[in-house]
């Protein structure tokens, strides 16, 4: 089994990070996603919230294994310690290798936002390709990750951009425009989410999408 | 967001997603500060899930529902079932 884990920073806080990881596709850097559905959710006694989706991508496995499709199924929560973990794994050619990606993504003290992505590959295919594959599966990891990251801090962008126009008094605008506080009624959350950042995103992906 | 596998489950899809996204900021926001303790985490969530149900439950139960047959139709369904059986991704992983 080979194995490999790498660790960066956001400088933003963590709800906005796990809010981009969730909803990273799509984005330029990741053309190859042709599918993404939930496939389960719920919330455990303890109050985390445990989701579970299938994503099909076009098929990037090694030159001499068959083309086609690959699916992976990621699944994931968020915790209650403030801490996103999202494990993914492929679902199909797994007796030639299996590949089990973490990603953990938490709040640090400053406020700031750390990414731990670890992958773990395993082949017990035998026929002395064993570490042939494994090594494969790991070095697309790695070329994987910078990819992932981009994709990820491109959506970071749209997030914060459309925040800062939902909320203009942070840049001097009308000072009658009220705050969001946390004890917000229900009412009021609702109104916001649909004038959410959420919203205005969705007018962006539907005027891109060619 | 990206499209669903099955061409006809992408408008309930897309109306889902909508939803639980919406839903979804409402509640990572609040949770944050929630977070203080654990018995309030837990409460906060427990409401949460309720607001949920409320409001996407039913696009929630169609969307699933298309999807389900959708992975029967295309025989997908047993490859996720034996990755199940095989290695079941209920416990979340440890920190590293």
């Amino acid at each position: 089994m080979k194995y490999h884990s790498q660790s960066f920073f956001y400088d933003d806080p963590w709800a906005i990070v796990s809010l981009a990881y969730f909803l990273r596709y799509p984005n330029p850097y990741a053309s190859h996603i042709i599918s993404c559905d939930v496939i389960s959710r719920s919330v455990s006694p303890s109050g985390n919230l445990h989701t579970t989706r299938l994503i099909l991508k076009r098929g990037s496995l090694p030159r001499w294994a068959p083309k086609g499709i690959i699916s992976r199924a990621e699944s994931w929560s968020t915790h209650w310690e403030k801490t996103l973990r999202c494990t993914t794994k492929n679902l199909e050619f797994t007796k030639v290798m299996k590949m089990e990606e973490s990603v953990f993504i938490r709040q640090t003290e400053e406020g700031k936002t750390i990414q731990t992505t670890e992958a773990r590959v395993f082949s017990g295919f035998g026929w002395g390709l064993t570490k042939r594959i494994e090594s494969h599966g790991l070095n697309r990891f790695k070329a994987h990750v910078q990819r992932s990251r981009e994709g990820v801090s491109v959506i970071l962008n749209l997030i914060r951009e459309s925040r800062l126009q939902l909320h203009p008094m942070t840049l001097g605008g009308d000072p009658n425009v009220t705050v969001r506080s946390n004890e917000d009624s229900d009412d009021k959350t609702a109104r916001k989410a649909q004038n959410g950042t959420w919203a205005r995103m969705k007018g962006w992906f539907s005027n891109s999408k060619g | 967001m990206a499209e669903s596998l099955a061409h006809e489950c992408t408008p309930l899809k897309k109306e889902y997603d909508s939803c639980f996204n919406a839903w979804f900021e409402g509640y990572l926001e609040p949770a944050v500060s929630a977070s203080s303790s654990r018995d309030r985490y837990s409460e906060y969530s427990q409401r949460k899930a309720e607001e949920f149900q409320q409001k996407c439950g039913k696009i929630w139960e169609e969307y699933r529902g298309c999807v389900h047959k959708a992975l029967k139709e295309k025989g997908l369904d047993a490859m996720i079932q034996q990755s199940r059986e095989e290695n079941p991704l209920v416990q979340p992983p440890p920190l590293p």
